[in-house]
């Protein structure tokens, strides 16, 4: 017993650590989503009309998924200066 | 200090309170009888007590001041969690309506090209830009793309593919 409380006496001073836990933040769901695949021109004999449509198409993709390239810069640095406002 | 989250504040200030009188006790007050009798035990005793009230009543100010710390940083956190939230739904708002715009804007081109398919595209002139847009028709009809071109195409479409088969 005697013991023991000499030893309790000893750490008496050692530190706790309190924790502060911050979340990762999320990322907002639109930019979970994966970049749709190009579309290919189907058959042999192919107007042009018809492979103009499957471009534009393709070109409406890229831009819909550099959209989410876009907002995912927007969103690190949105998240960046809010933890850095944390950290001052 | 762990010591400090078993023990009440209260019994900190008692310890301390306790060295100090007890220190006096046994300094001062030698003149009183008891006290005379136990005069070095009450002063060493009292030393005793009195160095580890002012150890805790330090450790304590010391603890008040980093759970204070501890409070402010909490808040942050949470306030910086609320911003990240209303950010995100400030982005996604963004991206919804950036890509609607891009779709419509797709299907806009496609309308019209496929007017070119159904000949629509003629009834709206009139004179040499409708025998122009006639002949157009025709070269559509008659004259398909190239097999090459196209195979040419579908595999620039997946060029992606190769990158991952390199992985």
């Amino acid at each position: 017993m005697k013991y023991l409380l000499i030893s309790l006496l000893f750490i008496a001073g050692c530190s706790t650590t309190v924790p502060v836990i911050q979340k990762f933040p999320n990322a907002t769901p639109e930019l979970m989503k994966k970049c749709e695949s190009l579309k290919k021109i189907e058959g042999d004999k192919v107007a042009i009309t018809d492979m103009l449509k499957v471009v534009v198409h393709n070109y409406s993709l890229y831009y819909e998924c550099s959209t989410k390239v876009d907002g995912w810069q927007d969103w690190y640095n949105a998240q960046k200066k809010i933890y850095d406002g944390i950290a001052k | 200090m762990w010591i400090l989250s078993i023990l009440p504040e209260a019994a900190i200030h008692i310890i301390f309170g306790l060295g100090i009188l007890g220190t006096i006790a046994g300094f001062v007050l030698g003149f009183i009888p008891f006290v005379k009798t136990y005069k070095l035990a009450i002063q060493v005793i009292s030393l005793l007590v009195l160095v580890l009230g002012v150890y805790l009543e330090g450790g304590l100010a010391d603890y008040k001041e980093w759970e204070l710390r501890v409070k402010e940083m909490e808040a942050k956190v949470a306030k910086a969690e609320a911003e990240s939230t209303n950010k995100n739904v400030e982005i996604q708002e963004k991206i919804v309506e950036k890509t609607k715009v891009v779709r419509e804007k797709g299907r806009d081109i496609i309308k019209y090209v496929d007017k070119w398919n159904t000949k629509e595209i003629i009834k709206e002139v009139e004179g040499p830009e409708r025998i122009r847009r006639e002949e157009v028709i025709k070269y559509i009809e008659n004259c398909p793309v190239p097999k090459e071109f196209i195979d040419l195409h579908n595999q620039a479409a997946e060029l992606n593919k190769a990158a991952e088969a390199k992985k």
